[in-house]
């Protein structure tokens, strides 16, 4: 899990296992502190987000672009689950970071927006707004390639 | 001399008195020495939970799942659970006394067998014992004995019945609609 | 969900790291725990260790939450089996008294 939402944020594998290596190490200095099952999972997630958006930060590698800003292919894509699949990994990759981390949390974990709002530590009117801002442009972006009808 | 020390005794038994009442009233939690049927047992469960093993396991458990969520709701105000089941592959292992060291735990005032059920399909014995102090249920006996059957379960602190009878509802039992008094 | 969240779920499912990662860590923790030991110890070696270990495989909060798990587990069956033998009294008694 932990080593999954720093590697789908990042989208680097060797700086997504250093991370999930990071809060392995945390959670044992910090047993101690932990409740229940519950809240060691909590506690998990909380970290590895917050060390994947401090890696994003730390690297800036790839300038962050908006989603709007993303080329369009010259060929279209095809309409079939691998491509679309990659295609849609390449374009949660360009959202900035809190988009991007609340798509993850929402497709990959099935946090609900209230629980991604607590883990995130921002209201969930924002989880909400940007889920279905970076929904609908993820929509418009696949329309325009061809991957399928509006 | 001798009047002093009529007293000091009249005040030693009256107080061994009431610690011996008090104890029998307080004593919602049996004393369960049946280690002996566990030897000769061809399956037997022991638990024993006292509070504050129950608030920890209570941690655990998941309020999303219904099953967890009504158990989690029950032991809140449980302060013991204590199970001693044993099944046998013969008929005959547990005794009279077996039985009665467990009743004679339970003839304070406080105690009351509310159920009483013998089935003559397979000869078991039902019973359900309640300790009741100020209007409150403060303990809960269950006693079955069967002829290759033995079970004493004993809840220990507020518990209510119909809780436990809504139990009835989870864990893939049927649940009756219990009649209201009028 | 529509499909597009159909595809994103499929897609952004969990992937795992590679195959020797959970032995690099368990070393990179051991070393650590090594390396932090006093002379005066506040654990056994093994139970730091057996810590670590746990803390690795994703068991949360390791020792304490098995303790925990096994008693919820415990007091599971516990009202399992009186739920059953009340409910088991209260179809007898619905039988006698419908």
């Amino acid at each position: 899990m932990v080593f999954s939402v720093a590697y789908h944020f990042l989208r680097d594998r060797d700086t997504a296992e250093e991370i999930a290596q990071d809060v392995f190490l945390s959670l044992h200095r910090n047993l101690g502190g932990i409740q229940s099952a519950a809240h060691a999972g909590f506690w998990l997630r909380k970290v590895a987000v917050q060390r994947s958006i401090d890696a994003s930060r730390k690297r800036m590698r790839r300038p962050q672009v908006a989603l709007e800003d993303v080329a369009e292919p010259v060929a279209r894509g095809v309409p079939s689950d691998p491509m679309l699949g990659e295609t849609l990994r390449r374009l949660i990759a360009t959202l900035p970071e809190t988009p991007r981390m609340v798509m993850i949390l929402r497709y990959q974990e099935d946090l609900d927006p209230s629980d991604i709002a607590n883990l995130m530590a921002i209201p969930v009117g924002t989880v909400k707004s940007h889920l279905q801002r970076s929904l609908a442009l993820l929509r418009e972006k696949l329309v325009r390639r061809g991957v399928r009808e509006e | 001399m001798k009047t002093a020390r009529r007293s000091a005794l009249t005040v030693v038994r009256t107080w061994a008195l009431a610690c011996a009442i008090a104890a029998a009233l307080c004593a919602q939690q049996l004393k369960l020495n049946l280690e002996h049927l566990a030897a000769k047992a061809s399956d037997s469960v022991d638990i024993s939970l006292n509070n504050s093993m129950l608030q920890f396991a209570g941690k655990f458990l998941d309020g999303k799942d219904p099953d967890e969520a009504a158990v989690k709701k029950l032991i809140a105000g449980i302060d013991g659970i204590y199970i001693r089941n044993f099944e046998f592959k013969q008929e005959g292992v547990w005794s009279q006394a077996d039985l009665d060291q467990v009743r004679n735990q339970m003839k304070a005032p406080d105690w009351s067998r509310i159920v009483g059920i013998k089935s003559a399909e397979d000869g078991e014995n039902t019973e359900v014992h309640v300790c009741n102090q100020a209007g409150k249920v403060t303990g809960v006996v269950i006693l079955v004995s069967g002829p290759k059957a033995f079970t004493v379960a004993n809840i220990v602190g507020n518990v209510s019945l119909d809780s436990l009878a809504d139990l009835g509802g989870h864990f893939g039992l049927p649940k009756l609609e219990q009649k209201k008094k009028k | 969900m529509d499909w597009l969240e159909d595809e994103l779920q499929q897609a952004l499912r969990r992937q795992e790291p590679s195959p020797d990662f959970e032995a690099r860590v368990t070393s990179t923790v051991s070393r650590q725990v090594n390396a932090a030991m006093r002379p005066v110890l506040l654990m056994p070696r093994w139970l730091a260790t057996a810590a670590a270990v746990l803390a690795i495989a994703g068991a949360g909060a390791g020792y304490r939450y098995h303790q925990g798990h096994v008693a919820k587990e415990q007091v599971m069956l516990a009202m399992r089996l009186a739920g059953s033998r009340l409910n088991r009294i209260q179809m007898q008694m619905k039988a006698v008294r419908p």
